[in-house]
């Protein structure tokens, strides 16, 4: 390769944050906090569902946090997440109020195929956990162009009543005649708040559903542990892997397929991902 | 914001930790814009009872010890243990492997039983009371101090590094010590000390204890490979009480 | 480009010279070992070094950089490297590891960063004169100066004492030019310094690869679940020693730290190692690759398969630095590809 001598004095830096402000932001659970941004820069900033952004609190560090809005619902320029605390970077954005500053790199990542593999296809979203954060994104996006699509089942499990996340929105889609919502709690022994819907892990769901495997394409995110008995799940319904969509969380620090820490075998998590068609990682060993 | 007040306290230690933060010149300055200190036998006269943060310096060889640091612990919202003695024990714990009743007459001889020489085995302040913060080593390194601070100061909470000496040992270039053959216990011991002795052509003593998940089977193999025995490795390892 | 032949008098003068004009960085001894330090004097130079402790990389991607600055506001600003520098020396195994890193940085997103570096580098390679107990660059095809690129001029020393000094591209030209009666080679020169590269191709194999390079990524390909992973891997300290001293690796972790007004301060990266027991850990403590046979095995998967899918060579120089710093002996390259051919 040949090096130029000359250095341009105007080059982009690829881990240089760009400002944006706090518009919004509450507790959705103990540990989940919902947070509305907006970019300072007025140019429009597109994202697509599944993508993430890596958000910064100065000082204290970046992390690689999904994307929970679509732009078929969002102000311009504006976008939203959903953070559980883990580390000390998702503790201070546990702590942002409206006004607050943050840095946001990106969007970095693959998409949700919601204008291609998805289009005119049946929809069924499998959602565990803090999964139905990304998920939520395409689940917008499609319900918000719902001529586009056919039957939609929106699977969601959750850990315990008091774990739920977006529980609003989680009742307007099942009182949807053209949603079929599933929903089930893990445990349900706290007295608070009254769960009479199902019991049980994610996977107990699937066999209530009545899909066409021909016709019918997944969304699945959730943690780590998820994937293998959905997977399982899946292969009994007769669904291509082809037709399976994951959502899979790596360590990242630079999000531009340097710094190393992602790899998924030789597959960058943050390029080649995080949604992955389950064809092209089923034989990659360290995906699942 | 107020400032946290702070302070330290010292057990059976030589102080050495304390002198590196004495020594801290600028960031002492910078240290005292933003902490207010309110306790210090070594560099100040005044005393107090609440705390935000207690530094505590030496490791718990007498009832007495128990005792403070238990009202210690009552009285600060956090607890740092500072440097090996603090975190681990350090070197007075080699005094465990001997009969108590030995100890004292050896280093006391006719006195070993006068009232104010009652000591017992050595004990690591986390055996004793819930330590929040541990700044390993012996002595510790200033400048980890600094980043502990400045993380308690930000609402973090600080790690200390999980990785082997080695890795800071040779982004410093130096000469590994293995190539004496002499035994280093860098491979299984926790960075954060910019590998210091090596730098200065010693071997790694594992002043800031083991990581969980030292392979000490390598070890064993690799004392044979450089001609060391067992007992070499084991004498090596006591040195610090690290676990 | 041109060619010329000086003594070792005229050398002397000419690194001389050099260190008048530029931050020189040249190999000096370092205890036993030898390292790339900043240069005072030509006397100093150890142009007959069989490796350094670490690669020259060190300039171009240094163990702590800092990235960014961030102010009281959180406002952030790039900080680049401005600085010209010239490393006097690199091997050819090293250049070629150098040009690897240049694909890796400037694919797809380009950093920046890295590039102030090496766009302000001048590099001077070096045939090896002495050959290191664990080099084996001649198995790698990166044992001379014929064999690497995107140097600026190329320094072989000949029997007779002479060095021929070649000029690679203009940068090197001018740095020609600072010999003012420099002789023009005689064709036999140009000769001995063909046999040399021929003698350093058989001599830099202190251990033998008996597999080609280019089928590397193949034979990893059916090797995944081989158990030498496991056997070796049973001794390793998760150090990172390997990966630190390896030219190739590029790796790195990313870190704020605040000044003592605790709202300014940087924010930098430092080299990682992908060995080492947190290299995949997320915050809350999920470990996508906990074993230590699995992050043994991913090293020699970077090397031999997947850098390789992405920048079409091979990520190995051969330069034998892993070999020499494993304390548990247990990462010769050469041996573990080896093993993967016989049959289990």
């Amino acid at each position: 390769m040949t090096i130029t001598q000359e250095v341009s004095t105007k080059v982009k830096d690829i881990y240089l944050p760009e400002p944006a402000t706090v518009l919004d932001s509450r507790l959705l659970t103990e540990a989940e906090i919902y947070l509305r941004f907006k970019f300072d820069d007025p140019k429009p900033h597109d994202y697509k569902p599944g993508q993430f952004y890596s958000v910064t609190i100065p000082g204290i560090g970046e992390a690689p946090i999904s994307i929970s809005s679509s732009l078929t619902r969002c102000e311009e320029n504006t976008f939203e997440m959903v953070v559980r605390k883990v580390g000390n970077v998702t503790n201070a954005l546990h702590n942002l109020v409206y006004g607050d500053k943050v840095g946001i790199r990106g969007p970095f990542g693959t998409t949700f195929p919601v204008d291609t593999a998805m289009k005119g296809r049946d929809l069924v979203f499998i959602c565990g956990g803090i999964g139905l954060v990304p998920v939520r994104s395409a689940i917008h996006h499609v319900l918000d162009n719902r001529q586009d699509y056919g039957d939609i089942s929106i699977l969601v499990g959750t850990r315990t009543p008091a774990d739920r996340l977006f529980v609003s929105e989680c009742e307007e889609w099942s009182k949807r005649d053209d949603v079929n919502f599933l929903e089930t709690v893990d445990v349900a022994i706290a007295r608070k708040p009254i769960w009479t819907g199902p019991v049980g892990v994610i996977t107990t769901l699937l066999p209530r559903l009545n899909l066409d495997p021909a016709k019918t394409t997944t969304i699945v995110c959730g943690p780590p542990i998820m994937y293998r008995f959905v997977l399982m799940e899946l292969r009994k319904l007769q669904l291509p892997n082809d037709q399976i969509y994951l959502s899979l969380e790596r360590r990242m620090k630079c999000g531009v397929g340097k710094c190393g820490h992602c790899q998924i075998n030789g597959k960058y998590a943050c390029q080649e991902g995080a949604v992955f068609k389950y064809s092209d990682i089923e034989s990659t060993p360290e995906a699942i | 914001m107020t400032k946290p007040r702070v302070a330290i306290f010292d057990l059976a230690c030589c102080e050495g930790c304390q002198l590196q933060i004495v020594n801290m010149e600028d960031d002492l300055l910078n240290l005292l814009t933003v902490i207010d200190p309110v306790e210090w036998r070594e560099a100040m006269s005044d005393q107090s009872t609440i705390y935000d943060v207690a530094i505590i310096e030496g490791s718990i060889t007498r009832q007495a010890d128990e005792i403070k640091v238990m009202e210690i612990r009552q009285r600060a919202t956090y607890v740092v243990a500072l440097g090996a003695c603090a975190t681990m024990g350090g070197v007075n714990k080699l005094k465990n492997n001997f009969a108590i009743h030995d100890v004292k007459k050896t280093v006391y001889g006719e006195a070993a039983n006068m009232p104010h020489l009652d000591t017992f085995t050595v004990k690591a302040l986390n055996e004793v009371i819930e330590v929040d913060f541990e700044v390993h080593g012996c002595p510790i390194d200033a400048d980890e101090l600094v980043h502990v601070v400045k993380c308690l100061l930000s609402g973090q909470t600080p790690s200390a590094p999980t990785h082997p000496v080695c890795v800071e040992c040779k982004m410093a270039e130096n000469c590994c010590r293995y190539e004496y053959d002499e035994l280093c216990l860098g491979p299984l011991t926790r960075a954060g000390c910019d590998a210091r002795c090596p730098a200065n052509g010693f071997w790694c003593f594992g002043c800031r204890g083991f990581l969980p998940d030292a392979n000490f089977t390598a070890a064993r193999e690799m004392a044979a490979e450089h001609g060391k025995s067992l007992e070499d490795l084991e004498s090596k390892l006591a040195l610090f009480g690290s676990k | 480009m041109s060619i010329k032949k000086v003594g070792s008098a005229e050398f002397k003068g000419w690194v001389q010279s050099l260190i008048k004009k530029h931050t020189v960085y040249g190999v000096q001894a370092k205890e036993d070992r030898f390292a790339f330090d900043v240069l005072d004097a030509p006397e100093d130079l150890r142009l007959d070094y069989d490796v350094t402790i670490l690669p020259p990389k060190k300039y171009i991607q240094p163990q702590k950089e800092v990235l960014l600055t961030f102010d009281e506001n959180g406002v952030f600003e790039s900080v680049m490297n401005e600085e010209s520098f010239l490393i006097l020396g690199v091997h050819p195994y090293d250049m070629v590891a150098i040009s690897q890193m240049d694909k890796v940085f400037t694919k797809d997103n380009r950093d920046e960063h890295y590039m102030a570096y090496r766009e302000r580098a001048t590099i001077i390679v070096s045939d090896v004169q002495t050959a290191s107990k664990d080099v084996f660059a001649g198995c790698m095809g990166t044992s001379t100066g014929e064999e690497c690129s995107g140097h600026d001029v190329l320094l072989t020393l000949l029997a007779d004492g002479s060095s021929l000094l070649e000029a690679k591209t203009e940068k090197g030209e001018a740095l020609l030019d600072l010999i003012p009666n420099a002789a023009e080679p005689h064709e036999g020169d140009l000769e001995a310094r063909s046999a040399i590269w021929e003698s350093n191709r058989k001599e830099l194999r202190k251990h033998e690869l008996h597999v080609a390079p280019s089928d590397l990524p193949e034979l990893l390909e059916r090797s995944y679940d081989h158990p030498v992973w496991n056997e070796k891997s049973e001794l390793c300290y998760a150090c990172g020693s390997c990966n630190l001293v390896c030219p190739t690796c590029y790796c790195f972790n990313v870190q704020d730290d605040f000044n003592w007004d605790l709202k300014s301060g940087t924010r930098s990266r430092c080299w990682d190692s992908c060995m080492v027991s947190s290299f995949a850990k997320v915050a809350g403590d999920h470990d996508f690759r906990p074993l230590a046979a699995a992050r043994y095995r991913h090293r020699y998967y970077r090397k031999g398969k997947y850098v390789p899918d992405m920048i079409g060579e091979i990520a190995c120089v051969g330069c034998g630095r892993c070999i020499t710093s494993c304390t548990a002996k247990i990462a010769n390259p050469a041996e573990v590809y080896n093993c993967l051919l016989e049959k289990v």
